[in-house]
């Protein structure tokens, strides 16, 4: 099962970060999940895959209650992201899932009806929570072609989705990345190979760089906090992406 | 603002108080996706028998025709198995439409099967109090789906027991053809070719009609 930690805490407004199953099968990528609380509500930052829907379902349900979960925000269309969309939805069938306009009518494939998606516009969006105001970021071709990051300026908390992904080797899988130069030889081939875009990677590089940020959470691989968050900034903005077999 | 790391570390709860059903349904489901796509394919070849059957129904019309008096039973046999061959491309369309809807059907009992599974091992291991409720909610969904499946079912083996019997006719008509064509004096010869053929594709589809309903996706439910 997976293991839940409390990222930030104000009251009952809380990051909690889903991660690290150590009985995940091995062809499975490792995802992290977050859930953002506040005024008694949840939203649930890309849920993951449905084969992993039981080991993340354990871990939030021990935290929170499902049937409070208002939404969920995918940043993008992938199966890591959000087949277990359908089983989300069996605990609160009004649930709303947030995700760009472009993948509006194929997340759709995953579970849900008309009902349940908000199509993102590619500016990005605010999303209330429970009295809360969360910010969708534009981050369009990092990877995916509408892919939209989520920011709590409240927290300086921000949710990168793929971008700062790191897939780490056993031993190496702490929540919180310790070494950057050590961490981000995990995270270089990936973000070549995923990455398709320059021209986007600058845009979102002085976008989020003007933001005040605490932790920048990734969906795979550790957190980055405090310098970390600039320093992955800076690494980013430097490295050549859309790059094949390097 | 906002304190810092709570770092709070609270694994899931990872006990198993409900047995977890991994065989049974599955593989019972997959093998029916299997029987209705093969019910499927041969019920595509059977339509396409039933075209040609339409086109030697007319060539029986117009030989008889030449015939004239010669072959008058021939004739009205001829018309008989024209009005047959109609029927039997109109029951050949219901019974593809009756085969989508089970390979619909049979496909969303896979779903469900998956679904069911990875919620029942969710809330086995949760210590969340609402899981049961969604849990039966779940499976009162599935039962009902089985329930359309079974009667789908059902429709598709009348279906096919009222093609079979239709089809059974048709050889009547056919055989008797044959007899007729007997009298078709210098016709006669051709008047046999057309309706041994006859007979024979009418046989063939009898056949075929009655190895669909020995399908495994009739028995044993
Ligand atoms: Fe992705
Ligand atoms: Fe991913």
């Amino acid at each position: 099962m997976k293991t839940t930690r409390t990222i930030f805490q104000d009251g009952d407004h809380k990051w909690v970060a889903i991660v690290r199953d150590p009985e995940r099968k091995g062809h499975l990528i490792d995802t992290n999940e977050y859930l953002v609380t506040h005024g008694g509500q949840g939203l649930l930052l890309d849920p993951g895959g449905a084969e992993i829907f039981p080991a993340v379902f354990s871990a939030l349900s021990a935290e929170f209650d499902p049937s409070a979960l208002a939404g969920i925000f995918a940043s993008h269309q992938d199966p890591d992201i959000c087949s277990s969309l359908a089983l989300w939805l069996e605990f609160n069938p009004q649930m709303h899932c947030y995700v760009s306009w472009l993948w509006r009518s194929f997340i759709p494939h995953f579970g849900g009806s008309a009902d349940t998606f908000v199509a993102m516009p590619d500016a990005g969006m605010t999303i209330a929570l429970g009295g809360l105001s969360l910010t969708a970021v534009p981050a369009h071709y990092l990877h995916s072609s509408g892919n939209l990051h989520l920011y709590d300026a409240q927290a300086r908390m921000f949710f990168s989705g793929d971008v700062g992904a790191a897939l780490l080797p056993p031993g190496e899988d702490g929540l919180f990345v310790e070494d950057f130069d050590a961490h981000i030889r995990h995270a270089e081939a990936f973000h070549r190979r995923w990455m398709g875009s320059n021209e986007a990677k600058r845009s979102w590089c002085e976008r989020v760089a003007k933001m005040d940020i605490d932790m920048l959470c990734p969906q795979h691989g550790a957190v980055y906090q405090g310098a970390d968050v600039e320093r992955f900034i800076n690494w980013f903005d430097a490295l050549p992406v859309g790059v094949v077999g390097s | 603002m906002g304190t810092l790391p709570a770092g709070t570390e609270r694994p899931g709860r990872a006990s198993a108080t409900m047995p977890l059903a991994l065989t049974g349904p599955a593989p019972q489901a997959g093998l029916d996706l299997l029987r209705i796509v093969r019910i499927n394919e041969e019920i595509k070849s059977v339509v396409g028998v039933a075209f040609r059957i339409n086109i030697m129904a007319l060539n029986a019309i117009f030989l008889a025709k030449r015939a004239g008096t010669a072959a008058r039973g021939f004739g009205v046999l001829s018309n008989e198995l024209r009005t047959f061959s109609q029927n039997l491309r109109d029951c050949m369309g219901e019974l593809s439409g009756l085969v989508d809807a089970c390979v619909g059907e049979v496909s969303v009992v896979l779903r469900d099967i998956r679904h069911t599974r990875l919620l029942r091992q969710a809330v086995a291991a949760s210590s969340w109090a609402g899981g049961a409720a969604v849990l039966a909610a779940r499976q009162a969904e599935s039962e009902r789906h089985l329930q359309r499946l079974t009667a789908r079912r059902k429709a598709l083996r009348r279906a096919l027991d009222d093609a079979f019997r239709m089809v059974e006719l048709g050889g009547v008509l056919a055989k008797s053809a044959k007899i007729e064509a007997a009298y078709g004096q210098s016709f006669a010869a051709s008047l046999a070719q057309v309706s041994g053929e006859f007979d024979g594709v009418v046989e063939e589809i009898r056949k075929s009609l009655e190895a669909l309903r020995r399908s495994d996706f009739f028995g044993r439910h």
